[in-house]
């Protein structure tokens, strides 16, 4: 039970900074990018090639965080052009639809071109013991880096001028326009940061199993999941529930079957979205 | 002269609310803008002000045009605006609401223990969350959020209403003390005898037009204003 | 204005529903029959083929579910990712009611329409109670679809799980041969057609054009909202789900990517954005143009889905509203310079 909790936890912190990613494009932008587990696999590709090309682990894993960044830039310039002349649900749908047709654009090329490729990062060296239970070095190391990487996103919103003011943008665009913040530029800082956390994630979660290239639906199914049951356009409330539905998740997983468990984090995104729409901790409704 | 609009039209979906209006404020100068409700005050301070595209029109700030700037450029050349419906981010705190004002900067001490002198109230509330507050304290921290840029020109749109007398006279003292110190001032107002006994200067907008301009004084003793405004029959 | 006034009021007006529906009738069957003339004439070139007949009843399959979405979302806005959803449970529904349980066929699709229907029309009501917007909708029936996914592949007992279920009900019958299953699914979309035409002629479809346009001043007009799109969901689903029973009886065989999101939902949704959301004849358009152009891409394989994706983002940039509605709107504009 402990090690299932354990693992849950590993999970979880995973699942809440990748939802981080996706909730702050939404709570910023009112775009909602279902080609982000796509994001995620190409940065994994760009490491994965960058070893295969003798590159060593650090510096090609700071080219698939770097590519991370590109990504999410390119989305702001191109994909995202005639998405921002909309406003609202108009916005919303126009961005759902757009950026699905981008996920299938990648997810076919990638799957055609390289359909039995994946990112696996090794980390060698025996279990380690927590609490009684043997877990895997890669796994220690993955929530390592993601405990690190979240404190480091809470201290950018909290202690940074520029966190803040991305922060404004999100509470109130118009009142942040009026103080002379341009929510254009914040919104292209966010979505370098989601593509980074995308990246982020995708690197770490290889240090725990394969990220293979067809992953990038499943990918998104759970970013997306976190995100409305953490609240669209809270981080807090994407870390919180991705911890609890990671725990969820590992707990049904080894009583049901893999399918069935997923059905459970379904559940849950449906009855937040029945009973408290604005989840944990959202911001827009 | 420090705002100079001329010809100015503007409005929502192909239909002007507000047309061909002149107007200008002067260095040093508190300027009034009355009216009754829907005569298209909001309708021009957002024109103005960067935050609705006009249809024609111009309008300079300092010499340099920025008619179809947007507003977070506008409020970085000197100029801050707080509107109606104040705009608050509700769930940081009054510091940090405060401090924002001074984006891109660092909010400096001196300015803020100025905001903090004029509204005690916000000294007291310094972590309370701003959505939390009472319509009048939010009012103030508009007004406080709106100063630590350090604005040459301070507009207001309606910045009474809802306020009890007690708290409108409040804001209109501090607006008193700002321009001791050399604040440039636009309000529009609804109720006006605040504005006037405040303002060198008005305006009265009415459908959409100037209609009557002077200095306050003139104003107060016009009979149509007197009847429609300071409702002396 | 005068139609859309008569239609409303037809009932008193004209004296009954039945002489308004014998007239739109007539005025109806004529392009109805004229598609279903030129379709029933496919098999004349076709038919030999085994393969090619198979993608055939594939296409006709697609326009029912593509008339029973438009039906859902064309009508009155609501958003369903669950196409493929509800008509797996046509067609699983069907299968296990025909095989495991042993119902004669005609009743297990009947059944499973059934279930299918209600099913939607459930979802539907969810979202008018809890006010859902589009997305949330869209949302919720998106977790739908993905939850009955991971069902059938979770209970592999009931539903044979990942490698399908062959079907033995109807093995030796006819649906199982080269050429009957085509004009099965040909009656069928004629039927859907048929259906949908009427009912947009009928004060039902005033309703619903009302709704979808201005949700507020229908109300205020004094359209029911609420009842209107469960009727709509109702219907739509049971389209979806009598498509997806008599497909999976003529098919033999189904597994959950028969029916999954990225293999219906995703198709149904181009082919119907192509021909034009909420026309009558949008889906034939679609469904018959999207058939053939994945044929002719079939040697691409994987790369097929890079070619849907570039098609969902020029369609959504371009044509927003579809080829028919924009040809109308052309036809429009050089009838009155």
């Amino acid at each position: 039970m402990i090690a299932s909790v354990l693992d849950g936890i590993v999970l979880g912190l995973q699942f809440g900074l990748l939802a981080a990613g996706l909730t702050l494009v939404y709570g910023l932008g009112g775009v909602l990018n279902l080609a982000y587990g796509q994001m995620a696999v190409i940065s994994a590709m760009a490491t994965l090639f960058a070893i295969n090309a003798e590159v060593p682990i650090l510096p090609a894993v700071g080219i698939g965080l770097a590519v991370g960044v590109v990504l999410g830039l390119i989305f702001d310039q191109t994909i995202l052009r005639p998405i921002y002349r909309l406003q609202g649900e108009a916005r919303v749908l126009l961005s759902l639809l757009l950026t699905l047709g981008v996920a299938f654009i990648v997810d076919g090329y990638l799957t055609w071109r390289y359909p039995t490729e994946g990112l696996t990062l090794r980390i060698g060296g025996g279990p380690i013991e927590i609490l009684g239970v043997p877990m895997r070095r890669g796994s220690i190391v993955a929530s390592a880096i993601t405990l690190v990487a979240l404190g480091a996103l809470f201290a950018f919103f909290r202690g940074t001028t520029l966190g803040r003011a991305v922060r404004s943008v999100i509470e109130d665009e118009e009142g942040a326009r009026l103080v002379g913040i341009d929510p254009q530029r914040m919104l292209r800082i966010i979505l370098a940061l989601s593509g980074l956390l995308a990246a982020l994630v995708a690197v770490t979660q290889s240090m725990v199993r394969p990220v293979t290239v067809s992953a990038g639906f499943g990918i998104t199914v759970f970013a997306l999941i976190v995100t409305v049951v953490g609240g669209l356009g809270s981080v807090t409330g994407a870390m919180l529930a991705g911890i609890i539905l990671g725990i969820v998740s590992s707990i049904a997983a080894s009583s049901i079957g893999t399918f069935l468990s997923l059905i459970i984090l379904l559940g849950a995104a449906a009855v937040t979205i029945l009973i408290r729409p604005s989840g944990l901790l959202g911001v827009r409704e | 002269m420090m705002l100079e609009v001329s010809g100015l039209a503007a409005g929502y979906q192909g239909a002007d609310v507000i047309r061909d209006v002149d107007f200008h404020v002067d260095s040093g100068e508190a300027v009034m803008i009355i009216g009754s409700n829907g005569a298209g005050k909001t309708t021009l301070f957002r024109s103005v002000l960067g935050l609705l595209a006009p249809s024609s029109g111009a309008v300079r700030f300092e010499g340099s045009d920025i008619v179809g700037m947007p507003a977070q450029r506008i409020a970085r050349l000197g100029v801050s605006f707080v509107p109606a419906e104040r705009h608050l981010f509700p769930r940081m705190t009054v510091q940090e609401n405060l401090a924002l004002g001074a984006y891109p900067d660092r909010p400096d001490t001196e300015t803020m223990t100025l905001v903090m002198d004029l509204f005690p109230r916000l000294a007291e509330r310094r972590r309370q969350h701003a959505g939390t507050m009472s319509g009048g304290e939010q009012q103030m921290l508009a007004m406080g959020r709106a100063l630590m840029a350090k604005p040459r020109l301070l507009v207001l749109d309606e910045p009474t209403t809802g306020l009890a007398p007690k708290l409108a006279a409040e804001a209109y003292q501090a607006l008193r003390v700002l321009r001791g110190r050399g604040l440039t001032v636009l309000v529009a107002e609804q109720q006006v005898p605040l504005a006037m006994a405040f303002s060198d200067r008005g305006y009265v907008l009415e459908n959409g037009m100037i209609e009557l301009e002077g200095t306050s004084e003139a104003l107060s003793m016009n009979p149509e204003v007197r009847r429609s405004y300071l409702g002396v029959t | 204005m005068t139609e859309r006034f008569t239609e409303a009021t037809g009932t008193a007006l004209i004296g009954g529903t039945e002489e308004r529906a014998s007239r739109s009738l007539r005025a109806l069957s004529l392009p109805v029959a004229l598609i279903g003339a030129v379709l029933a004439l496919a098999p004349l070139w076709l038919g030999d083929s085994r393969v090619q007949m198979g993608v055939a009843v594939i296409g006709l399959t697609f326009a029912c579910y593509a008339i029973g979405f438009n039906l859902i979302f064309g009508s009155t806005g609501q958003l369903f990712l669950c196409v493929g959803a509800l008509a797996g449970l046509g067609g699983y529904g069907g299968a296990i009611l025909a095989d495991t349980v042993g119902l004669p066929i005609i009743v297990s699709i009947v059944v499973a329409t059934l279930v299918a229907s209600l099913v939607g029309g459930l979802l539907s009501w969810i979202a008018v109670r809890r006010s859902l917007g589009v997305i949330f909708t869209g949302i919720i029936t998106l977790i739908f679809a993905l939850a009955f996914e991971n069902l059938l592949l979770g209970l592999g007992g009931v539903s044979g799980g990942e490698s399908g279920f062959p079907i033995s009900s109807g093995a030796d019958s006819f649906l199982r041969r080269q050429i009957p299953p085509y004009y099965v699914m040909l009656g069928l979309m004629l039927v859907f057609l048929l259906a949908h035409g009427l009912l947009r002629r009928s004060h039902v479809g005033w309703a619903f054009r009302a709704l979808r346009d201005d949700e507020v001043a229908a109300e205020l007009a004094g359209v029911d909202v609420a009842r209107y799109r469960v009727y709509a969901a109702l219907i739509g689903a049971a389209m979806l789900g009598m498509a997806g029973a008599t497909y999976a009886f003529t098919e033999g065989r189904i597994s959950p990517t028969t029916f999954g999101f990225a293999q219906v939902d995703v198709v149904v949704l181009v082919m119907l954005a192509f021909g034009g959301i909420g026309t009558l004849f949008g889906p034939i358009l679609g469904a018959i143009t999207f058939t053939a152009l994945d044929e002719v891409l079939i040697e691409l394989g994987q790369l097929r889905v890079l070619v849907y994706g570039i098609l969902v983002i020029v369609l959504f940039l371009w044509i927003p509203r579809g080829v028919i509605p924009t040809l109308q709107g052309l036809l429009r504009r050089r009838r009155a310079s």
